[in-house]
């Protein structure tokens, strides 16, 4: 038996009215008529609850898209879990946050594109920023906690001391400054994302000042892009370790962005019960333990620790879902990711200017079970 | 402030709660960053955090069940700890 799972990610939906040039859904998104149904959602977590999960994340695309959210929240506290929703905020008014804080939730993850309204808009491509500062204040006065989520980049980045000072403003109890990862849309746009060095540096003292002065009333937690790091992250806390995924047609994956990597076949909810998935669904599976690592993994004393780093990375970088995370200085194929650090920082100023014009935008699910392909929906906005 | 005074009256900050368990053994402290498992002082100690009691009542009740003649071990455990779950906001002062 495997330990069971600290957290279920639960993606309801990947219905957004977002179109962050980031997002960390699937190129290929699930269409809403795909999208399980309340009663196996509630059986969801009343099986997960039972395995040992500790927290369901609510998660999307954008949750509040769910017209049963309440009724979600509600079941996955009756059913023991703590309950998280991780959102935009975006369709969120006074009355529907009590009726969710009624009905159990235990902390909201407010997400905000950057602290410059024309800016945030640009990189969501939506008017969203005024409506969340409002709603960070209104959470405040509710028992819940909050955390305000900013992604940051290089178009952003220079702007880091005043997003803290935003959150010292909203006194936010926790506020996560994360950098981009490389996936999906977001390596569509990281020549256009990836911070240069000096930016980085620059933040990392920016924020361990700001951790020290705020001790005690404001936890922030930092992530640096790995390309910057020697060693690779622990990617969800090892494969099939920590978390499991449902996306919205109820399909259990291992991470957010498993469904790239060729040959994975994935159990669904709808068909098996969730802790016979975590034991034995073949792409659980996959990369669970040692068994699959490569050198110098294999032998490498840090195998532990970052269970050899990041699949998916693996697989898009180096071309082998199989090899080691190519972030790491250890890995046959790191060259690749300095060559893509070498163009950001030789001419960093050489970047195209900040217009749209530049990014893909993520799209919203098509409504017919026919999935759009990102080429046929890129969006141009002039 | 992150050191404590004995007059402070430690209260578990707003989603942050003990976990629903019928086993002692099992109780968890629920946080948004996840949750920590509780030893048996520190669920004492976090069932004390409710905002009624101040931390010189917490340490002296801690004091008498657990049958400790060392008062300042227990005074320096519980201020550890408290002041470690204040840092994670998960205790507000």
């Amino acid at each position: 038996m495997n330990p069971a799972p600290l957290a279920l990610i639960a993606e309801l939906t990947h219905r957004c009215p977002l179109h962050c040039v980031y997002c960390s859904n699937p190129v290929e998104l699930q269409a809403r008529e795909n999208e399980l149904d309340t009663p196996t959602w509630l059986r969801v977590f009343r099986e997960a609850a039972a395995m040992g999960v500790l927290q369901v994340d609510l998660s999307g695309g954008e949750p509040l898209a769910r017209a049963d959210l309440e009724q979600l929240v509600a079941g996955a506290r009756i059913a023991k879990l703590y309950v998280n929703l991780i959102t935009s905020g975006i369709g969120l008014n006074e009355t529907r946050l009590d009726a969710l804080v009624h009905a159990g939730l235990d902390h909201l993850q407010l997400s905000l594109q950057d602290v410059d309204e024309t800016a945030a808009d640009e990189i969501a491509g939506t008017r969203a920023h005024a409506h969340k500062l409002a709603l960070a204040r209104m959470v405040r006065s509710r028992n819940v906690a909050l955390t305000l989520n900013i992604v940051v980049h290089r178009k952003n980045l220079g702007r880091l001391d005043e997003m803290i000072a935003l959150a010292e403003e909203l006194s936010v109890q926790r506020l996560e400054i994360a950098n981009v990862q490389y996936y999906g849309w977001a390596l569509a746009n990281r020549e256009a994302l990836l911070p240069t060095r000096d930016q980085l540096q620059q933040s990392i003292k920016t924020v361990k000042a700001a951790q020290e002065r705020l001790k005690g009333r404001m936890r922030i937690n930092f992530v640096v892009p790995d390309y910057y790091a020697t060693f690779p992250k622990a990617c969800m806390g090892g494969w099939g370790r920590k978390m499991i995924l449902l996306d919205p047609a109820g399909r259990a994956l291992p991470c957010h962005s498993a469904g790239i990597i060729p040959g994975l076949q994935f159990d669904n909810v709808r068909e098996h019960p969730l802790a016979w998935i975590w034991e034995h669904s073949a792409a659980f599976r996959e990369f669970r333990g040692e068994e699959w690592m490569p050198e110098p993994c294999r032998s490498c004393d840090r195998r532990t620790q970052d269970f050899g780093g990041c699949r998916c990375q693996a697989l898009l970088i180096a071309g082998d879902a199989k090899a080691t995370d190519p972030v790491c200085s250890l890995a046959p194929t790191r060259p690749l990711i300095d060559a893509a650090l070498q163009r950001i920082n030789s001419n960093p100023e050489s970047e195209p200017p900040a217009t749209t014009r530049e990014f893909l935008y993520r799209i919203n699910p098509a409504s017919s079970a026919a999935t759009s392909k990102p080429k046929d929906s890129f969006q141009q906005v002039s | 402030m992150s050191f404590p005074s004995l007059d402070a009256r430690p209260r578990l900050a707003p989603g942050c709660r003990l976990s629903d368990s019928s086993s002692e053994n099992q109780v968890f402290l629920l946080m948004p960053e996840g949750a920590l498992r509780l030893n048996q002082t520190g669920l004492k100690i976090a069932q004390l955090c409710t905002g009624d009691h101040s931390l010189e009542e917490i340490i002296e009740r801690l004091a008498v069940q657990f049958g400790s003649a060392d008062r300042q071990q227990v005074e320096r455990e519980t201020v550890s700890f408290l002041t470690r779950l204040h840092e994670k906001r998960v205790v507000d002062f």
